[in-house]
């Protein structure tokens, strides 16, 4: 392999900088060579295979050899990418936005630092995956249920700082975390929250403390490396009971999310649900060669053959109640009287859903915490393994719904792509989490999901829709949509991390915010 | 989808054990724990279900298969291949993957 050098960097310099690390972790967990193939992105959409290569990665196993290491990257001007458990696959895995950027691989910290039964959290560090913190709550017999998202082998700590998302009622993961230490750019250590009062017995009880309520600089950001992190359980309910409702036509979304948004923000519907389409349903158990070797949209005909073999609707709601039974019955009766009135709405438990590998069967665990990886069974759809999420904001809303539909169903069927989609239902808002599959391996089309995916990215903000996440590629281009009053907020971010990291060491470029160092003609 | 086994317990067992060609158990603690959760047999898991595809049922599950070696199992757990991504030392070290491919390539046998 060709070596790579951080831009800035010279090769002596960077010698002494892995020279440095060694000493911090020792050798064999500073890793280059052959080792950094690990480190790529197994699903990059650019043409460029070296665009987000790593020049070295290095994996300390406490906070201190952070600190230490974060003081020698300074020393040494070395920019570090940290990643926890380096599974955010889709948006750029373990490697780094900026190419020659030295990987701070966290996963070697994975304890399970403390589980309160009765508080109902449990404090982590980064590389504690959602695996791993089952396990533990399961050989331990706590009554406690974690919120997962798809893939159970993330972090739970990199999942919440990355504001991602699971199924449960405490499925806004950022929105359930309590408390951080964090290493800064100049390798100091701090606690946020209560964890700043020597002493204290409610670092993972109480936010915010006293004073600026700092937490959320630390996610998204480059602003500092988060060691250990709080994160609320849930107790276990006392009754639960997974279920999905079909809706046959295209058009009943717009019917749906309507009927949907009381009952959410009244919370009736007490968990994160999920409104699925049907080829992101289908794609669990079924593959496109199964039903044709045409390219382009699949015809009407196809799509109504998937839903009968399937027994799957247009839309799928996949949804659980919680609590003791009468509470449950109640809340299903309202439930399933509001969509009732979509006409062709069909209703399931999981006793009806007998089909060996049937969705509902899967969410029925991913709604109760259970940690799985069969959701990546989508990737399959298609083949070729490629895959990339774009995530529009939009309001719980049907004619807002349908337009965003409308308009990426459209694009994605002109370059080709089949579109394969989930509605997750938060709070206030939805997160339209649109699967955008490609052929790895063919740059043809890599390079037509690439325009896609751009022309996406402007055409939804022309609409006022903006992305909540997305790859390390495309992180320039939506942070440039965030641009309100000549982009006064990345000037606030850019104004911070100066502030913070003026060696401009900490990740370089992460959500469009590039220290001083590395702006350039960059705005 | 078979369950993990508990992390203690795999640890102490990795280090009871070399990473010779007959170190079945251990490897196959090691599978079950990192990798059957998208290649055991049965609906839900990923890899199974891309391979049945391409090289058909009698290939789908990679504890049945025979063809496997252990740099072919090494290469692909490293460098990832098309659908699978890669894994990296800090996740797997070399001595546990090496008791994978031992498992995958000779272990059942």
């Amino acid at each position: 392999m060709k070596q790579i050098l951080p831009p800035g960097v010279d090769a002596a310099a960077f010698a002494d900088a892995l020279q440095a690390f060694r000493k911090v972790v020792g050798d064999p967990f500073v890793y280059t060579g052959e080792a950094l193939l690990s480190y790529a992105d197994p699903y990059s959409i650019v043409a460029d295979d070296n665009a987000h290569a790593a020049s070295a990665a290095v994996a300390p196993a406490s906070t201190e050899q952070v600190q230490a290491i974060v003081k020698a990257a300074n020393q040494f001007g070395v920019p570090l990418w940290p990643v926890s458990c380096g599974k955010n696959f889709a948006y750029g895995g373990a490697a780094p936005r900026m190419a020659g950027t030295v990987v701070l691989d966290l996963k070697r910290m994975n304890r399970v630092l403390e589980v309160s039964e009765g508080d109902g959290y449990a404090l982590v560090e980064p590389g504690v995956s959602y695996f791993d913190l089952y396990d533990h709550i399961q050989a331990k017999g706590y009554k406690l249920w974690l919120d997962v998202p798809d893939p159970g082998w993330g972090s739970v700590m990199g999942n919440a700082l990355e504001h991602g998302v699971g199924y449960t009622p405490y499925g806004d993961h950022f929105g359930m975390q309590c408390g951080m230490e964090v290493v800064l750019p100049n390798g100091e250590l701090v606690r946020t929250g209560m964890g700043a009062l020597p002493g204290n017995t409610t670092w993972q009880l109480f936010k915010y403390g006293f004073g600026p309520y700092m937490d959320g600089l630390f996610t998204q950001s480059n602003f500092g490396i988060v060691t250990k992190m709080g994160i609320w359980l849930m107790p276990e309910p006392p009754g639960y009971r997974p279920y999905m409702i079909s809706f046959q036509r295209e058009e009943d979304l717009e019917q749906v999310v309507d009927i949907l948004r009381p009952l959410k923000v009244g919370m009736v519907i007490q968990n994160a649900a999920t409104i699925r389409s049907l080829l992101l349903v289908a794609a669990m158990n079924a593959t496109r060669s199964q039903y044709t070797h045409q390219p382009g949209p699949l015809p009407d005909s196809t799509l109504r053959k998937i839903m009968a073999e399937q027994d799957i609707g247009m839309w799928n709601i996949y949804g659980a109640l919680y609590g003791p039974p009468p509470v449950m019955d109640t809340l299903w009766t309202v439930i399933r009287d509001s969509f009732a009135k979509v006409p062709g709405a069909r209703f399931y438990f999981l006793e009806d859903r007998k089909q060996p590998g049937d969705l509902l069967t899967q969410r029925a665990e991913t709604m109760r915490g259970i940690p799985r990886l069969s959701e990546f069974s989508f990737i399959n759809w298609s083949g070729g393994g490629g895959h990339i999420g774009f995530s529009p904001v939009s309001p719980i809303r049907g004619s807002e719904a349908m337009k965003q539909y409308t308009m990426v169903r459209d694009r994605m069927h002109e370059y080709g792509f089949d579109y394969l989609s989930l509605f997750a239902i938060g709070w206030r808002e939805m997160h339209h989490v649109v699967e955008l599959l490609f052929d790895r391996r063919d740059p043809a089309i890599k390079q037509r999901a690439e325009d896609l995916f751009r022309l996406l990215v402007k055409e939804a903000a022309a609409a006022g829709y903006g992305e909540y996440r997305t790859h390390l590629s495309f992180m320039d281009d939506i942070a440039a949509t965030y641009g309100w009053n000549e982009h006064a907020l990345m000037k606030l971010q850019q104004t911070i991390k100066d502030a913070l990291d003026p060696n401009g060491i900490l990740a370089p470029g992460k959500q469009g915010i590039w220290p001083a160092r590395y702006r350039g003609g960059r705005t | 989808m078979k369950r993990r086994s508990s992390l203690v317990a795999l640890l102490l067992l990795v280090a009871m054990e070399n990473a010779s060609a007959a170190d079945a158990p251990a490897g196959k603690a090691l599978f079950d724990h990192y990798c059957a959760v998208c290649h055991a047999a049965g609906p839900g898991h990923a890899g199974t279900m891309r391979l049945a595809e391409l090289r058909g049922p009698t290939n789908a599950v990679l504890e049945q298969r025979k063809d496997l070696g252990t740099a072919y199992v090494s290469q692909v757990v490293r460098q990832g291949l098309v659908e699978m991504p890669p894994w990296r030392p800090s996740e797997i070290d070399d001595a546990a993957l090496n008791q994978i491919a031992q498992y995958l390539a000779h272990g059942r046998r």
